[in-house]
Parts: C-alpha cells; structure tokens; sequence
C-alpha cells in the first residue's frame, strides 16, 4: 500500500503570482518556438482556459512504497492536485491534477530490449518533466526510446485535459485534451484532441483531431480518422471555451466524488475486497459494486453498480457504471464503460467510450479488442461478436459492421485492406498477435494471474 | 518555316474562351461553348478555356482533361488519400486505394453532374507553369520543343510580361504538315 505526503496548499498572492505567470508564459513561448515550422501557436487553447489561480487550490501527493525509489525533485513549479509516484523531478513546469506515475520505470541493473539491442541500464530511470504544463494529465510507463532508457523526459510540452503521455519521451509537442500518445518518441508534433498515437518515432506532424494511428514500421500500419464533425459533439477544442462536449460533461458531472475522497484524511471502506485483489485508496467505488479476487482497481478509477470479475482491471481514469465485466477483461487509462456487458477477456483501449443505455445496453463477446480511443454510442441495443476488433465512431448496427472485423479474419490479410475510414496495410496476424501479447502482458503485471503463479 | 514565329500562329486572347475567377464549372462550360461558335479559323475547334484574375490576367487554365477530373469524384478522392502517406503508407498501397475507388464511383449520375456543375473554377483549374510560356517573338523551333518536352496542349504567349494568345498545338501541327507538304517528298 502506497503511503501518501502532501505539499501544503497556501493561496498564491503577488510575487508568486508572477512568478507563476513567468513560468506560464515560458512554456507557451517554448511550446510555440518547437512548433514555428508547423505554424502552430498554442496560445488561443490555454490562455483563457489555464486558470492559474487555481493553482494554489490542491495538495499535490507522493507516492511511498517499499519497492520504488523514493525520489521527489521540484524546481521552480506547481504541482496543485498533482499526484506523483517513484523517480520524479520536475522543473520550471506546472502540473494541475496530474498523475506522474513511476511505478513501471526501469531501475538499475535491467536490461531493455529494444529490437536486437539488449541495453544495461546504469542507473534508476527518472521522469524528467522540465519547462511543461500538464493538464489533468497521466504520465506512466517507461521510456521506450534506445537512445534515452534511463530518462523519460517531457520537455516544452503542453498537454490538456485527460491527456496521455504513455512511455512516450516528448520535446516541443502539444497535446489537445483526451489525447494519447502511447510508446512513441516524438518532438515537435501537435496531437489533435482524441487523437490516438502509437508509431515508435514522430516528428514535425500536426495530427488531425481523432486520428486513431497505430504504426510498427515493416510490420503493420493502421489508421482511421473520426468525421470531424460527429466528434464535436464528444470532444471539441475551441479558444472561446476550451474543450467542451460530452466526454467533458461525463466527467464533470462526476467531479464531487473524487473531490471526496481526496479531501478527506480517513476513508470508511465502502466494499469488501478480496485479500489478493487491489483497490487504490484514490478511487471512486459506488453501491453496489462487487470486486473479486485478483483484481485492480488504480486511483482516479470510478466504479459504480458493476460487477468485476476475477483478473480484471480498471485503469487511472477509467469509468464503470451499470456494468458487468465477466474477468480477465483490461479498461485501459481513461476508457468509459456504461450500461454493458462485457464477457471474459474483453480489452478496452484508452479513453474508449462505450456508452449503452439502460433500455439498450451494449453487449460485448469474449476475447474482443476495442481498439484504443473507440467510441459506442449505441442508439440501440448492440452485440458485439466474440473475438472481434472494433475502432472509430459506432451508433448502430451498420456503423459497427463497417467499423469491425473478426480477429479470424483480420489475421488472414497479408497485404492491405480498408474498410470506411480505416485503413491497414501490413500483416493481420502480426498486428492481432501484438495486441494479444500486449494485453497479457498487462494482464500479468496488474496481478490478473496472482494466483496460479504463486501456487 | 524555319522562319516561323510564334507570332504569326498565335490565336488573341480576344478570340479565346475566358471566364474569371469564381465562375463556376457550369458557366465556364457554356462560355466555352460560346466561343466555339463564334471561332472561324481552320478545321481545329477551342478545346480549353481561360481563367482571368480581376486584373485580366491569366491566372488559369481549364482544359477538357480538367473538366473531366473535376467531373470525376475521384478526384476529390485522391486529395484525401494524400495524406495517408504521412502516416507512413506505402505509394503502391495509397495507389491501390485510388484506383479502386475510382473504379467504384459513378460519374454518370444527377447528383455527381450537378455537384460537379457547381464547382468554381480555381477549384480544378491548371496554374500555368514556367514552361508553359513562349515570347511572341520565339522562332516556332522552340514552341514545339516546348509543347513536346511539357507534354502541353497549347502555349501561354507572352509579350514583355503580358499574356496575349495563345499558341495551340493543333495550329502547330497544321504548320509542321504544311511544312512537310512544301517539300514535295512524294514526287519521283
């Protein structure tokens, strides 16, 4: 269990003010210098909508537990309602209700393979976030870049709302809110709002908002762009009012509850949790919820009338409401689930909205991949068969033919397909294989296995 | 012939179709139209049409060629899959994908026609290049080898800096076959 200490709060007045100020405008011009050749000034989408006086409002918390370095270093920064684990250091930066998670960094003495490099580390991996504004953003995993396996660095970067930077070091990037960039290198680069990325090394792109890219050079590629017009209504950055639309006001309308339980001092369980499952004492557990053994939970979870089933987890951010998720199943950082049912084995991409209603829930198959960054706003009831990736924007039964294939049948393409606005080139099997490894390997990290591998 | 301007084919700008920047594909192709009938000089009809600025300079050109792709909705298809390529897709996959919707967009139907009809004509029209242009004064040598190596139905003829005809590849034609004519080659 990880213990907590907490910077004070004290109200920010005159000379801090401006020094705050200072730092804030630094870190737009930084941001702004890095992304002169894509002409891009992030000043109209945090100007008005950066409330710095807030700033002074939130404790910010580290992290303390027997087995991760303890190591907290801030110069020069705000860390209002911050949340930080494990080999930190932050400079000249500000940090709002972000989550630096360092839990899975690598330490001295591993080995990181990268291709056919086996690299030595010398010395514990650090994050290194310096001159950056991080806006309810979750920072976590490692550096997945060869060239820096000790220091995942975020450098002159903004990232807004419910933003991801997932072992993705970042130099000189903007990030539009429910962004995510997953284990990928990039400098210079503007990721639109709902914009997925995972592509090893980026430079110099301005993404569009709600591209979902999933790249590994040689192997596979695959793209879909959402209409831009049909994701406003989800998610919409605009200078006047920020980001606005319904994830926002999902989220939003269920604040007063995490206010809750950071606030106080001693939390009265509200569950029972099985010994060998994990419930983040950050998260938001509503009647009647059921969590069964070997199950995490992480903090800024919200659950709510759900049943989990053993081995499954729910990620920082995640929501699950009027649910039933069978076992096995990963919600990955930031993905909603309402009034669904999900069968054993079912992975929820990040930032995934599956949104059934109580008069149509939403049904999905065993050993379904949804692919990060999806969203299911079903008009009616919707069942998704077994063993199916799903991706893009769907509302019906038409939408969700065009936007799935079975995993059978995507294995069988060698060469390319398309279908709607995906677009895939590469090989099925490699790419269906990736993410079979990717979600047992979160699997087995998240203690899903606890059991039979300590009998 | 070896003589031969460029001035002595050249076609006015007086003579040719012109329509001005905003017209839209519909009305470019009435005025087309309107200066076929009006044309009298030699065998070879107008085939394209020009586009003016408000200044009365030529700014574009429209042939049947670009009539027909801004016609065909795989056009506009194309510009999309352009950007697959800055997602690291492979030319011959983004070519595959072209093709293939082309092949399954139909041209000939009311709703392709009328959208097509509505498009202005800087939205499809051909900006001139640098070698599209030849002096009045350039000996026809230089015309043809610019109108072969180009690949370009017709020339922008240019006195000082302004614009004013056109040297068509059909006129040209007509003089090289002239020309050979005059040589008497099939007489023993």
């Amino acid at each position: 269990m990880e213990k907590l200490i907490g910077q004070t709060s004290v109200p920010i007045q005159g000379y801090a003010m401006y020094e705050i100020e200072k730092i804030f405008n630094r870190i737009i011009q930084r941001v702004n210098i890095n992304l002169r050749d894509l002409a891009f000034d992030v000043s109209p989408f945090v100007r008005d909508h950066i409330n710095l006086e807030k700033m002074s409002e939130f404790y910010a918390f580290y992290g303390i537990t027997t087995d991760i370095p303890l190591n907290l270093k801030f110069i020069h920064s705000g860390l209002a309602g911050s949340y930080f684990l494990g080999n930190c250091r932050i400079s000249n930066s500000l940090l709002y209700k972000s989550d630096i998670r360092g839990d899975e960094l690598k330490r001295k003495g591993d080995t990181f393979q990268y291709k056919h490099f086996s690299i030595d580390l010398a010395k514990d991996e650090l994050i290194d976030i310096e001159t950056s504004a991080l806006i309810k953003t979750l920072v976590h995993n490692y550096s997945h870049d060869p060239e820096t396996p000790e220091r995942f660095f975020i450098k002159d970067t903004l990232a807004l709302d419910y933003s991801n930077i997932h072992g993705a070091p970042s130099d000189g990037c903007f990030l539009g809110s429910f962004a995510t960039i997953d284990l990928t290198t990039m400098s210079d680069c503007v990721i639109g709002q709902y914009s997925y990325i995972q592509a090893g090394e980026i430079n110099h792109l301005n993404v569009e908002p709600g591209t979902i890219w999933v790249n590994s050079p040689g192997q596979f590629n695959f793209l879909y762009q959402y209409p831009i017009e049909r994701l406003k209504q989800y998610i919409h950055c605009s200078p006047e009012k920020g980001p606005t639309g319904l994830l926002i006001d999902f989220i939003e309308a269920r604040k007063d509850a995490f206010n809750t339980i950071f606030d106080a001092v001693n939390l009265e369980d509200t569950i029972k949790v099985p010994e060998n499952a994990s419930l983040d004492r950050y998260a938001v557990v509503l009647p009647s919820t059921t969590i069964s053994e070997n199950v995490l939970v992480a903090q800024r979870a919200y659950l709510e009338n759900s049943y989990l089933g053993r081995g499954a987890n729910a990620q920082e951010h995640c929501f699950i409401i009027n649910s039933r998720l069978e076992g096995g199943n990963v919600t990955a950082h930031g993905a909603k689930i309402i009034e669904a049912d999900l069968d054993e084995a079912v992975f929820v991409g990040f930032n995934s909205f599956l949104f059934g209603k109580p008069a149509h829930r939403l049904t999905i198959g065993k050993g379904c991949v949804i692919m990060p960054h999806t969203i299911i706003d079903s008009e009616e009831a919707l069942s998704i068969p077994q063993d199916t990736l799903v991706w893009g924007l769907v509302t019906n039964q038409q939408e969700l033919q065009e936007n799935s294939i079975s995993l059978e049948n995507l294995k069988k393409i060698e060469t390319h397909t398309n279908q709607g606005n995906m677009f895939f080139e590469g090989s099925g099997s490699t790419f269906v294989q990736a993410f079979k490894d990717r979600i047992q390997h979160i699997l087995e990290v998240n203690g899903a296995f606890f059991h039979e591998h300590n009998v | 012939m070896k003589n031969f301007t460029v001035k002595k084919l050249l076609l006015p700008i007086s003579e040719y179709a012109t329509v001005s920047l905003g017209t839209t594909l519909f009305d470019a192709i009435l005025a087309l139209e309107q200066a076929q009938e009006k044309f009298y000089h030699g065998k070879y009809q107008h085939l394209a049409i020009l586009v003016l600025d408000d200044e009365k300079k030529v700014v574009g050109r429209i042939s049947q060629h670009r009539i027909l792709k801004a016609i065909e909705a795989g056009e506009e298809l194309s510009k999309d899959l352009s950007k697959l390529k800055m997602f690291n897709f492979s030319d011959a996959y983004i070519e595959n994908i072209r093709e293939t919707l082309r092949l399954d967009t139909k041209v000939f139907t009311q709703q392709a026609l009328k959208k097509a009809a509505g498009k202005k004509v800087e939205e499809f029209m051909q900006k001139p290049t640098p070698d599209e242009y030849v002096a009045e004064s350039s000996p026809l040598d230089i015309a043809v080898h610019k109108l072969v190596s180009g690949n370009h139905l017709s020339l922008l003829v240019k006195r000082d800096e302004e614009i004013i005809g056109v040297l068509r590849i059909a006129d040209v034609f007509v003089a090289a076959c002239h020309g050979m004519k005059a040589l008497n080659i099939g007489e023993k």
